[in-house]
């Protein structure tokens, strides 16, 4: 083929490639590593609301000749990511201004040993708070993805078995975990186990009084539980396809040579599914890691915080989009790492050309 | 503003796909150079705001057109809009006073004194309305809210308890609940949920107790003392009598337990209080009462704040602002505070207080103070939020609590250029 009839027939795809996934990444990673603040100024302003006039000191940016707001942005490196994992400030305070993101130049108040040792402490918190926060997602994505992968093969296997009219009743339902917008099936599950939800009051029956939410172990297992009753339709959907291209020779002559229904499941569609295993793995392991809908819906955070949660509470409740890119950027990279395994073995079939 | 839960969110967005569709009587007929073209707002979803939103919608004269967005993170969506360097995707946007500070601070809103000086007349303007900034108009509110006491009056007469004005009889009112009334696992309801919430709640009970957040003149935080400790102290003495899920009890999770009787008092939005009455959802019609928020001293003003909901013009707005504040004052004018009189507390002199508003005016009677006006106190709300669950928990003490909500707070502050 020559080159350009070869461009010409990729360059579509190539384009696409570029606009919908490398720009985004590479906008991304560009505020991640700037900061803008506004300059603002110390003022006493009087404030008028429908409960009467109060005069405060506050703080306002100062505006250009156009009336707009000034901004200072600047190039400030790796000291988001340093931010949000936690490792600024507890060395190196002294070489500090430079880490600190925003650090204006003008100036040093009187304060500035205090702010240090406050970053020093806020630093050893974030990254204990990151760790936390890494713990848990690590924990989510270990447990959930066998979970899914286990309970939706076996699933897949009883709707493939079952009698052909019932066949479309078990895979609706089958799917309808997955069908429901996360939030909306998060809330649902919350509504069953919150204060006179289902749950608790089918448990009071038994003398067993459990508060979901209020203690740690029985926090993280709601979010383990509903990321199993989330994901494995997807799994199920999966395998279900699987199982209709396992050959039925194979099968048929197994059954002649006296094998069992175990040895079949064993020997003969087991290996033939084994590259869907690697493909859900990959993609529940990568949906798992950015854990978030059950998080801030089931729990509200509260003994189970994910990367997902932080960077939502950067980006929403800090207003901090820089900062936010970088956590974004950083729950990228830990999914990179997580599938490693995964992508060199696909990587060596590739080559062995299998 | 309000929690920014997603259930609330879902519903109201449920609630809105069966309103919209219905007519409402023709607006904007009297439009003074109207520019055509789609004026685009957007605003968070509770009750009153879609009344609102439906008023603006139908504003479609001379060739407006009105797209309401509602959202659950109309907060951050707002901060983020006004802030880009091209134009806001919305012309307008509807916020409470807990985001008023933080866009005004930051100078990306428009002064609208010469838009209410030509239109005040013709909509009727009222001075009460007008949120101003060292005398230029900066905002037009129209609802007040706050969180007030909300109490089982049939409860409280059965076992001969008075309306509680302070915490310490709060707490002695609770203990009562609990010994005698079978019927009441859990007395106190409160939104104690980790983030938003818990953050309101100890910024509520702490500047209640005198505590400042800040220091003076400054943006260096000032809620990591004795005050501070006490305040945790109190609210840990208070999950005692509440559902062990505190953690995770939002905005709507109180409201539930009001409305299924499982819960006798509580300091609680004021806006929830008509859910209390609706025979759809409550088994506890009629049976709830309103009053001032408990004060922290005998005779002290109410633990709790005051805020507003109004509407606001950023600087990088696309249309033509004089078209885009008729279109708000159409919406906000007597007659949708006359039609949607029950669901908020208006602003507006032509609103007839119910009685869910009891607890709001009371709170304003009594001095409560206006939520903070600091910029950055949005901030410290944010930090504080992430901590004061560990406190509660146990997992930390009330000090090291507030002081890594402190640090943490320097962090963000400092990130942002307020503090250098």
């Amino acid at each position: 083929m020559k080159t350009s009839t070869f461009a010409r027939f990729v360059a579509p795809s190539v384009l696409l490639m570029l606009s919908l996934l490398a720009m985004p990444l590479a906008v991304t990673f560009y505020l991640s590593v700037r900061n803008c603040t506004f300059d603002m100024e110390t003022v006493t302003v009087q404030q008028s609301s429908p409960f009467g006039t109060t005069e405060t000191t506050t703080q306002r940016a100062r505006v250009d000749a156009d009336g707009k707001p000034i901004q200072n942005c600047r190039f400030v490196g790796t000291a988001y990511f340093k931010s949000v994992l936690g490792l600024t400030g507890e060395s190196g305070q002294a070489s500090g201004a430079a880490q600190e993101p925003p650090a204006q130049t003008a100036g040093s108040d009187t304060a500035a040993s205090g702010t240090s040792t406050n970053a020093a402490k806020a630093a050893s918190q974030n990254s204990q708070e990151f760790i936390g926060a890494l713990r848990f997602t690590l924990l989510y994505t270990l447990v959930t993805t066998p979970l899914v992968i286990i309970f939706g093969f076996f699933i897949a296997l009883g709707v493939h078995h079952s009698a052909q009219r019932l066949k479309p009743i078990f895979i609706t339902l089958s799917l309808l975990p997955f069908i429901i917008t996360p939030i909306v099936g998060a809330l649902a599950i919350k509504w069953l186990f919150r204060d006179g939800g289902l749950v608790p009051h089918v448990l009071s029956q038994f003398g067993l009084s459990i508060y979901w939410m209020a203690e740690a172990w029985s926090a993280r297992l709601l979010v383990i539980l509903y990321g199993v009753w989330q994901s494995t339709p997807f799994a199920f959907i999966v395998f279900y396809a699987g199982l209709q291209s396992v050959p039925q020779d194979s099968l048929e002559a197994a059954t002649i040579d006296g094998a069992t229904r175990w040895q079949k499941l064993i020997y003969i569609t087991l290996p033939h599914l084994m590259p869907l295993v690697l493909f859900v793995a990959l993609i529940k392991i990568m949906d798992s890691y950015r854990v978030f809908e059950p998080v801030v819906v089931l729990t509200q955070g509260a003994f189970t915080t994910s990367v997902q949660y932080l960077t939502y509470h950067i980006l929403s409740v800090e207003n901090n989009p820089y900062k936010a890119s970088a956590s974004a950027v950083l729950t990228t990279l830990g999914i990179g790492v997580l599938i490693i395994p995964m992508l060199y073995k696909t990587w060596k079939e590739q080559r062995s050309g299998r | 503003m309000k929690s920014l839960t997603i259930r609330r969110s879902l519903l109201a967005a449920a609630a809105l796909a069966v309103v919209l569709p219905m007519t409402a009587q023709a607006r904007c007929d009297k439009l003074v150079n109207a520019k055509a073209g789609e004026i685009n707002i957007i605003g968070a979803t509770f009750p009153a705001l879609q009344h609102i939103a439906k008023e603006m919608e139908t504003c479609t004269q001379g060739g407006v057109k009105v797209a309401f967005k509602m959202s659950s993170n109309s907060r951050t969506e707002t901060e983020q809009a006004f802030a880009v360097a091209g134009a806001s995707p919305f012309d307008a946007a509807v916020i409470s006073n807990g985001l008023f500070p933080a866009l005004n601070g930051k100078g990306q809103l428009q002064p609208m004194t010469d838009l209410v000086e030509k239109y005040k007349a013709k909509y009727k303007i009222e001075e009460n309305m007008l949120v101003r900034v060292n005398g230029q108009v900066m905002a037009i509110a129209f609802m007040q809210n706050s969180l007030n006491l909300f109490y089982r009056k049939d409860l409280f007469d059965k076992h001969g308890i008075k309306v509680p004005t302070t915490y310490t009889e709060m707490l002695a009112a609770a203990k009562v609940i609990k010994e005698k009334e079978p019927s009441i696992e859990f007395p106190i309801a409160q939104t104690f949920a980790k983030g938003w919430d818990s953050g309101k709640e100890f910024v509520d009970l702490y500047v209640g107790m005198g505590g400042k957040l800040f220091k003076a003149g400054s943006a260096q935080p000032d809620f990591n003392n004795d005050v501070g400790v006490r305040t945790l102290d109190l609210m840990k003495t208070m999950t005692q009598y509440m559902t062990p899920n505190y953690l995770a009890s939002n905005s709507d999770d109180v409201t539930n337990q009001f409305q299924q009787g499982k819960a006798a008092m509580g300091v609680f939005w004021a806006s929830r209080g008509s859910r209390m009455d609706d025979p759809a959802v409550s088994k506890v019609v009629g049976k709830i009462e309103f009053a001032a928020a408990p004060a922290m001293t005998v005779g002290g003003k109410p633990a709790s704040h005051m805020w507003w909901d109004g509407v606001v013009m950023p600087k990088n707005m696309k249309g033509d602002r004089d078209t885009v504040f008729q279109v708000l004052m159409e919406a906000l004018d007597e007659d949708t505070t006359k039609k949607g009189n029950d669901l908020a507390t208006w602003v507006r002199s032509a609103y007839k207080p119910t009685r869910f508003a009891t607890g709001v005016a009371a709170n304003a009677k009594a001095g409560t103070p206006i939520w903070p006006t600091e910029p950055y106190a949005g901030l410290a709300q944010g930090e504080l939020g992430k901590v004061v669950a560990d406190a509660l928990a146990g997992t930390t003490s009330n000090k090291a609590a507030l002081d890594t909500a402190a640090a943490a707070y320097v962090r963000v502050a400092t990130e942002q250029g307020y503090i250098k």
